[in-house]
């Protein structure tokens, strides 16, 4: 294959992206073909190194975000008559069905991050409360009431303890939360790619 | 070897190849072969991504009657390589407690 068809089909596979993505990509690549033929190699070698146009273009759909390719996924998908009048028809259905679907999901991981908003709520009355309890304890000891303000005192520890415990915890959920999202998004993007490139 | 770990120093790797001198794609690959194979496809997320995140900035020249892109690091992507440098005590130390106990079971 010489470097134009490589090019020429490298373009093709990815017609439906927004042009200026493919534009770039495609400037990418042939600059890297030009240069490998001016360090000595020949035409053929220098394309046989990239692999094929197909592989090429798979690598260059992963690197995009996820709302261009469930776009560009519409795009190449034509549907025929019959599909469009059963969908519109059964739209009554299906979409009431769809729509507390992704609702559903949407408020399950609304309830996470307010689990973890309300958890963060705690540590800052904990927090409060050691401040509150310490001023308490340097006002009881003032007074020269030594026992109870050695016991505010210690309660004041207490919460500044339980609360910076706490806020760990509740920085390790947030990590993981995050982790488990984008997680999540690679998956949807894995699947979309793999599916659009076969056809 | 763990993808997200492989991502994360591959981006570094770039970004020392450009550290000292503008460069342009083919050059970054043939330069790092020595240490890291870096295949062509690979690296052209690896640009866009640096880019994104302000590390390095593009511009086009002109080369034996073509443009090419060269690469240049930016203040931040400086910094990102000298962050790097102090993460890396913390991994080394981690390779160090993981194969702590080798030498005893086998």
């Amino acid at each position: 294959m010489d470097k134009q068809a490589f090019l020429d089909a490298l373009w093709q596979a990815l017609q439906d992206l927004p042009q200026d993505d493919v534009l770039e990509s495609l400037e990418y690549y042939e600059e890297i073909l030009d240069d490998s033929m001016e360090d000595g190699m020949t035409e053929q070698e220098a394309v046989a190194q990239l692999g094929s146009p197909l592989e090429v273009a798979q690598r260059i759909r992963m690197d995009m975000p996820l709302t261009t390719l469930v776009r560009a996924r519409a795009k190449r998908r034509h549907m025929r008559a019959w599909e469009i009048v059963l969908l519109v028809l059964g739209s009554p259905v299906w979409l009431p069905l769809l729509l507390s679907a992704v609702l559903i999901l949407l408020s399950l991981y609304i309830v996470i991050w307010s689990v973890l908003i309300s958890l963060y709520a705690v540590v800052l009355a904990l927090a409060a409360a050691f401040l509150g309890s310490l001023g308490l304890a340097a006002f009881t000891m003032h007074e020269q009431d030594l026992l109870h303000g050695t016991f505010l005192l210690g309660c004041s520890l207490i919460c500044a303890a339980l609360s910076i415990l706490l806020l760990l915890a509740s920085i390790g959920l947030t990590r993981a939360v995050c982790r488990g999202t984008a997680a999540c998004v690679r998956k949807c993007k894995k699947r979309i790619v793999g599916k659009g490139s076969v056809s | 070897m763990d993808i997200q770990l492989k991502r994360g120093l591959l981006d570094v790797c770039v970004l020392a190849a450009i550290r000292h001198e503008d460069s342009y794609g083919y050059q970054i690959i043939k330069d790092m072969k020595p240490y890291v194979e870096m295949s062509e496809s690979t690296l052209y997320p690896i640009l866009r991504r640096l880019e994104a995140a302000n590390c390095l900035t593009v511009r086009s020249a002109e080369h034996n009657g073509r443009l090419r892109k060269y690469y240049h690091i930016t203040p931040a992507g400086i910094r990102r390589l000298e962050e790097f440098r102090s993460d890396w005590q913390e991994i080394v130390s981690i390779h160090r407690y993981i194969t702590k106990g080798e030498g005893e079971h086998g």
